[in-house]
């Protein structure tokens, strides 16, 4: 996948224009955002098990290393292998070094946002290794090369006519139709064939559970389960940030999860997988082998603010609840993160150098903050990356301040220095003003400000300051 | 190599500096927890026919194999795969299935994988499986894989047939999971939750995508 963070502002003026996206835009947020709304009343207390959730991905954070090194052990005893990766090289090597090892010529894979991360299709690839989404959504967003709309329907807004053509190219369709099902049941029968001849297959984690050594899934569509039931090998792939204490911990983190992705009490398919198949089981994996990937994340750690970003648990809550993403959809943010979720996260594991856009575009109105299940404080966290941009952060990569903005506030700080200044500093501003602005509003000031004035306007300046008034009125 | 990843994140972690843990809040028992019987069997039949599935009484083993018998004719199964699990086996459904003249296999009927493989995607139109619990919290089966209940009889066929005996009905995940980890660790454990859904395509819901697009619950008791 192409990685297009800095044609943010492009892309959403794109997507803004686009009917079809503003159509989907203004149904589906608000359907899931009802549909977990109701979900949440089914807990005999929806505040305290909203907190409850925070608390655990809280906890399961401040424990971290403890935590990683308990699953390890646990997962280890239940006969599972363990990879640390500590990048997305590292990963994708393992796994296509033992994709050939099995003599797989290629894999399935589960819908897991860390593979997109990894950029793990293109790399299997380039080894001559196919590798087969089988979510549905998942895999006509990999027919037609595009990133994730959502994180629940990565290719909801797809129109059927685009799909049709796509299934015709690709031999998955052999009479031409608009029926979504008839469409559905021709991948049904494409991605079936792979499943039963399946060497190895590759899935996400949901959650690990620490005192078990367990790695659970959750899924409505059943692709999942093939892939952790039909091959010998199994590959689980999961963010060094998924573990959770105990058991019990993920039972609640699964009821929050659930609800807040698709209002759902479960998932229609819910797999908990301790170790490799049993010597006398008739299918499972022989061997299953768990990816622990940092890619970034160990850094991001040292840091309390950027380590918030650690917490969530894909949920797309915050998705559904963003003025922002209601109005562009998920293309704009570039990646495999979309939403408050990516605005956090892309940052954190790309740098800022190329998501100066992503951490701008937001309001800090705080919906996402309320609504996530994982407790993260999303604006807290933007103004957190807004001021290592603009101080230049080493670390998270940041571009430093447009030198203009950097005079303007210069000349801003030194007017508001001495009342003298700021009097002519005032008139100078409002005869300027009264020069470039259209009735009521400001919405420039010519060649200066052109950057700022984008996505911002103000009320046109009173004729008179309020220090003028003042005085008249005293004489 | 691989020892110094694994040595790196962890010191890299290590060295972070450390986050208090904050307390939990105190979480009323669930709802489900005040039920009696009678009202928790109601409770997951609601929550499974949320999620589309279909659960049926059978008050004893003849009624449960008539209702079975009735659910293979009505999805015109001529070859259904059976698990040989706890709640199975006393049925003896292959022999079962030789009065009522439909096919009943079951896994150990194979000598190798590849076989069974075949036979459970292409040569049978319907699963037979016990469940080791019914959860009412949300309508939720759960199967714990053995070599007694393999994992794809309750997958690759389009039909899903479950029986689960009504005493296995259970208010919480809690109250079915934490047991079954209390000193063993099943390979896996799956939770199923309605048929294979998808609304994948214009948002357009439709059953069995992958997996079953029916799912049957037989409450036996
Ligand atoms: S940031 Fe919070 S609401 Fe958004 S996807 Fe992550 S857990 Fe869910």
């Amino acid at each position: 996948m192409k990685v297009t963070t800095d044609r943010f502002r492009q892309t959403a003026l794109e997507e803004l224009a686009n009917a079809r996206t503003q159509k989907f835009l203004q149904i589906l947020p608000l359907r899931l955002s009802a549909r977990r709304q109701e979900a949440y009343g089914s807990f005999s207390d929806p505040e305290a098990a909203h907190r409850l959730g925070q608390a655990i991905r809280g906890e399961a954070l401040a424990r971290l290393p403890e935590l990683l090194e308990t699953f390890e052990r646990n997962a280890l005893a239940n006969g599972a292998k363990i990879f640390w990766a500590a990048d997305s090289q590292a990963a994708n090597r393992y796994i296509a070094d033992l994709a050939r090892s099995k003599g797989a010529r290629y894999v399935t894979k589960g819908k897991s946002m860390i593979t997109e991360e990894l950029g793990l299709n293109d790399h299997l690839a380039q080894c001559g290794i196919s590798a087969w989404e089988t979510d549905l959504g998942e895999f006509i967003a990999q027919l037609l090369e595009k990133p994730p709309f959502h994180i629940v329907g990565p290719a909801i807004n797809i129109p059927v006519e685009q799909i049709r053509d796509i299934f015709l190219e690709k031999g998955v369709l052999d009479q031409p139709t608009l029926d979504p099902v008839t469409l559905g049941r021709a991948a049904r029968r494409f991605l079936r064939d792979k499943f039963r001849d399946l060497q190895m297959g590759i899935t996400g984690v949901n959650i690990a559970v620490a005192e078990t050594g367990t790695v659970i899934n959750v899924e409505n569509e059943g692709n999942i389960r093939f892939n952790k039931s039909a091959p010998k090998t199994l590959v689980c792939v999961m963010s060094l940030e998924k573990v959770v204490p105990t058991l019990a911990d993920a039972l609640h983190q699964l009821r929050v999860l659930c609800r807040s992705a698709t209002g759902q009490a479960a998932g229609a398919y819910i797999s908990l997988d301790s170790g490799p198949k049993k010597a006398d089981e008739t299918d499972g994996p022989e061997e299953l082998h768990i990816v622990i990937l940092d890619n970034g994340r160990s850094a991001i750690y040292q840091n309390r603010h950027t380590r918030e970003a650690l917490r969530c648990i894909r949920c797309g809550a915050c998705l559904n609840a963003c003025p922002v993403y209601g109005k562009v959809g998920g293309y704009p943010y570039g990646w495999a993160y979309s939403g408050p979720m990516g605005q956090v996260l892309t940052p954190a594991l790309r740098g800022l150098a190329e998501t100066g856009d992503l951490i701008r575009a937001c309001t800090l109105c705080h919906r996402c903050k309320t609504i996530c299940p994982a407790g993260i404080d999303h604006p807290g966290l933007l103004l957190h990356y807004r001021n290592k941009d603009v101080q230049a952060d080493p670390l998270l990569q940041g571009r430093g301040a447009d030198p203009r903005e950097r005079l303007a506030h210069r000349l801003f700080a030194l007017a508001g220095s001495r009342y003298t200044y700021w009097r002519i500093f005032s008139k100078v501003l409002s005869r300027a003003a009264r020069l470039f602005g259209k009735g009521a509003m400001l919405r420039g000031l010519g060649p200066l400000g052109r950057g700022w004035f984008l996505s911002r306007d103000l009320p046109a300046p009173a004729k008179k300051s309020f220090h003028e008034r003042w005085r008249q009125r005293k004489d | 190599m691989v020892l110094n990843a694994r040595e790196e994140i962890l010191a890299r972690l290590k060295s972070a500096p450390p986050a208090s843990v904050a307390g939990r809040p105190e979480l009323p028992p669930a709802r489900e927890m005040a039920l009696d019987a009678g009202q928790l069997a109601a409770r997951f039949e609601e929550q499974l026919a949320a999620q589309g599935g279909i659960a049926m009484h059978a008050a004893d083993e003849t009624a449960l194999l008539a209702k079975l018998e009735e659910i293979l004719r009505q999805e015109s199964v001529s070859r259904a795969m059976a698990a040989t699990d706890a709640v199975l086996a006393p049925l003896a459904l292959e022999s079962w299935g030789q009065q009522v003249g439909i096919e009943i296999v079951t896994p150990s009927a194979f000598s190798d994988r590849d076989g069974y493989t075949r036979a459970v995607f292409d040569q049978v139109q319907a699963g037979i499986t016990g469940a080791d619990f019914a959860v009412a919290e949300s309508g939720t089966l759960v199967l714990v894989h053995d070599e007694l209940q393999p994992r794809l009889v309750s997958l690759a066929p389009l039909v899903h047939i479950a029986v689960v005996p009504r005493a296995r009905i259970v208010p919480t995940y809690e109250a079915a999971i934490l047991s079954l980890f209390d000193g063993r660790r099943p390979s896996q454990v799956t939770l199923i939750t309605g048929p294979s859904m998808t609304a994948d395509i214009q948002a357009t819901p439709f059953k069995g995508m992958h997996g079953p697009q029916k799912l049957f619950v037989l409450l036996l008791g």
